[in-house]
């Protein structure tokens, strides 16, 4: 058996309640539902998460602005003997800045991911996107609401972690004008 | 809440603190050795909350027994010698293999999150208040110890094999898990705390049915040792590092 | 290199040149470069290079700290100790994504550590002897980083600007934590302001260190900066760090191992004496104090944990 570092998962977060969920990173994990639980401890270690989403790399379908100029000749040309395909919902995420990460948009229905990109270029073309993210709605494990407690609120108790709690310039300044730190702490 | 219970409450708790002190201890010693980064990450945030919960439990002891809560956790943590800890043999095992450490970690936060549905119940409200508050890591934890646990009953030859034995070496020290704890004879009347044996035997319904899912298989076993007074001779050890730095300068504000 | 003429630098790069113009042009206009674009050979190499540099030390950094969790003489600064090597765990973890990005998979980056083909940074490679260095790294040690990572956050290149923006709001509670333990200390009984003088005694020149050779001993620096990845110079950094650093330590009562160090009136610069580079260089080349032992440390998890990632792969494989 070869040894692997497991798979990679792709992480979207919401930072707090009606917002967008945005991209974060990603965690290697040998299944979904650790994925779930490795990206909650790697990603909302500081406070400031409502909902974790996490899906395999392999089920993102992304383009860039630059790529789909290159390819936009193509039309899409349905043959209407075929049978269509079963329609799925996509959700669709987009990186809208230079320096921020893709962010939700919201979803499509279509029969493929080709098809979901072209429904989405469509349905936000107002929005100026300089990179897709689609993915099946199937393919997404979702921290639920009823777990929020459970996944979110500790992080908010660890106030050691918050940089504020070291009074370091009070203390500096104690030092210079008197030569010695105060008696309390 | 009686007077004359301040004092068995506080032996309790402080119990319950020695537990939660020594497993986040050895489970902090897997902190840059664990087999996979995301890993290191999540078993450190468990011993996080582990002694994040022992300092919790010291703190409500202080206020039963008019000590003061800032100070002490750390003197009953660096200034008492082995013998007045009153922790399980079983969290005092060293860390052993990543089976060892997760099946140790499962049975213990099994028994928790049993313990904690009474102690949220407790006519002493700050008691309540606080295993409401550490309810909410223990769900976490059971969910991650859980998902390891059959993951490596149910993954390879090997991992069975690892697992089986820890089981084999665990599951004697985990009977101690029924016994009552210091002072709760006196509190159980009064519904402060639920009864150990009462929550034992729930727990040992629930984890012998999820372990037989994951491939293990318990024996009856009899306990090794029920008093908390008495310890194995890995705690001398334990105690002996951990409270190195803190005695070179007693007085000192570290 | 950096001032070089696209032209000659496409030629000497085997790269087209309007290519190589047009990617120069995106970068000037501060655009970020995004995985999935064009970009030349050697600016995904030297990234790939650089960031897993980074990681890596992220990683082997968890242990000269992790080593003395077990002791932390209060039950907050466990807290804080441990919650501090959880955080370089990670941010090896961001790094290591950023890097993916570019192609590079994390069981290469992992076996090019192992094997010492990786580097990382050479700081590691010290040992911590007391409690005081845990306060010691967290004030010189992260306080170098923070420098570091706060340039690396204007990269052009933009996973790796956005895993050094995030490592940076979170590098912050380090130094400071580090910050006010040599604060107190150096303020405390006789045993420990003896214990931190002694601790910044052993830590202070590996510190400069950790910028890096001279300007002009450096050679990846050209590209570097032409491309955006760097926009600063490691001899600049490193007089940053001096400057922020010495009349602070000054002001605690803390002496300086330099008996060259003087404040320059006309620079505003406080300048050191020469950097001992043979112990540099010794070091990087894995001579250093503990290289061998934090190389053994990872080969032994990563060997310890193979039974538990086969298992885990095992598991999914038959559970899909």
């Amino acid at each position: 058996m070869s040894d692997t570092q497991w798979s990679r998962f792709m992480v979207f977060q919401q930072a707090g309640e009606g917002e967008p969920l945005m991209h974060n990173g990603t965690v290697h994990a040998p299944d979904i539902e650790m994925a779930l639980l490795n990206a909650r401890d790697v990603f909302v270690r500081r406070p400031d998460a409502t909902e974790i989403w996490v899906v395999s790399a392999e089920a993102i379908y992304s383009r860039t602005r630059e790529e789909l100029a290159k390819t936009i000749a193509r039309s899409a040309k349905h043959d209407e003997a075929i049978p269509k395909p079963k329609l799925e919902d996509y959700y669709v995420f987009g990186k809208l800045s230079e320096q921020g990460q893709a962010s939700q948009l919201g979803e499509v229905e279509a029969s493929s991911t080709d098809a979901a990109l072209e429904a989405a270029m469509e349905k936000y073309k107002d929005r100026q996107v300089l990179r897709w993210y689609i993915f099946p709605v199937s393919a997404v494990l979702k921290s639920k609401p009823g777990e929020a407690a459970p996944m979110f609120a500790p992080a908010r108790d660890k106030t050691y972690k918050d940089q504020a709690e070291y009074p370091v310039v009070t203390m500096m300044r104690q030092i210079r004008a008197t030569g010695h730190l105060e008696e309390d702490k | 809440m009686k007077k004359a219970l301040h004092n068995p409450l506080a032996q309790y708790l402080i119990a319950l603190a020695d537990d939660e002190l020594i497993l986040g201890h050895r489970n902090s010693e897997w902190t840059g050795h664990a087999p996979i980064l995301e890993e290191d990450i999540a078993f450190a945030n468990i011993a996080l909350d582990e002694i994040g919960h022992a300092r919790l439990w010291y703190e409500l002891a202080a206020d039963l027994i008019g000590e003061d809560k800032n100070t002490f956790p750390d003197k009953q943590v660096f200034f008492r010698p082995a013998q007045e800890f009153r922790c399980l043999q079983f969290v005092e095992l060293p860390k052993g293999d990543w089976a060892f450490s997760m099946l140790r970690q499962y049975l213990f936060d099994a028994l928790e999150a049993q313990r904690l549905k009474g102690l949220m119940e407790s006519k002493h409200k700050p008691l309540a208040d606080v295993a409401a508050k550490i309810n909410n890591e223990e769900i976490y934890h059971l969910r991650h110890t859980r998902a390891w646990v059959t993951r490596l009953g149910l993954g390879t030859d090997e991992s069975l094999r690892r697992m089986q034995a820890a089981l084999d070496e665990l599951w004697p020290y985990a009977q101690a898990l029924g016994a009552a704890l210091p002072g709760e004879i006196e509190l159980v009347g009064d519904s402060l705390v639920p009864s150990s044996s009462k929550t034992f035997v729930s727990w040992k319904k629930e984890v012998s049915a999820f372990l037989k899912e994951a491939n293990l298989k318990t024996i009856e076993a009899t306990v090794h040792e029920v008093d908390r007074a008495v310890h194995s001779e890995y705690l001398g050890v334990l105690l002996k590092d951990m409270q190195e730095v803190a005695q070179t300068e007693p007085e000192a504000s570290w | 290199m950096y001032g070089a003429d696209v032209e000659q630098v496409a030629i000497e790069l085997n790269e087209d040149p309007q290519k190589l113009a047009d990617f120069e042009a995106r970068i000037a206009r501060g655009e970020k470069i995004e995985p999935g674009d064009w970009m030349p050979s050697e600016y995904r190499r030297q990234l790939v290079r650089m960031i897993s540099q980074h990681a890596h030390s992220e990683v082997v950094g968890m242990l000269p700290e992790g080593a003395w969790i077990t002791r932390a003489p209060s039950l907050r600064r466990k807290l804080i100790l441990l919650a501090k090597v959880q955080d370089e765990a990670g941010h090896g973890q961001y790094l290591y994504h950023a890097a993916e990005t570019l192609g590079a998979s994390r069981e290469d980056m992992i076996d090019a550590l192992l094997s010492g083909q990786a580097k990382y940074s050479s700081i590691f490679n010290y040992h911590t002897l007391t409690w005081a260095d845990i306060g010691t790294i967290g004030w010189l040690v992260d306080g170098a980083a923070i420098l570091n990572q706060t340039m690396l956050a204007r990269c052009s290149y933009g996973p790796y600007s956005r895993a050094n923006l995030r490592i940076s709001m979170e590098e912050n509670f380090h130094k400071k934590q580090g910050q006010e333990m040599v604060i107190l200390y150096s303020q405390g009984t006789l045993k420990q302001r003896a214990m931190i003088q002694d601790a910044i005694t052993r830590w202070w020149w590996p510190t400069l260190m950790m910028f890096g050779p001279h300007d002009k001993d450096s050679p990846n620096s050209g590209v570097l900066i032409r491309w955006g990845i760097k926009t600063r110079t490691n001899d600049e950094l490193r007089q940053d760090f001096v400057n922020q650093l010495v009349p602070d330590l000054q002001a605690c009562g803390i002496s300086l191992p330099d008996h060259e160090l003087r404040y320059d009136e006309t620079s505003g610069n406080w300048l050191t004496g020469e950097i001992n580079w043979e112990e540099f260089w010794q070091v990087l080349k894995g001579n250093g104090p503990a290289n061998a032992e934090r190389m053994a440390a990872r080969r032994n998890a990563h060997a310890d944990g193979l039974w538990v990632r086969e298992a885990l792969a095992a598991y999914a494989a038959t559970h899909n």
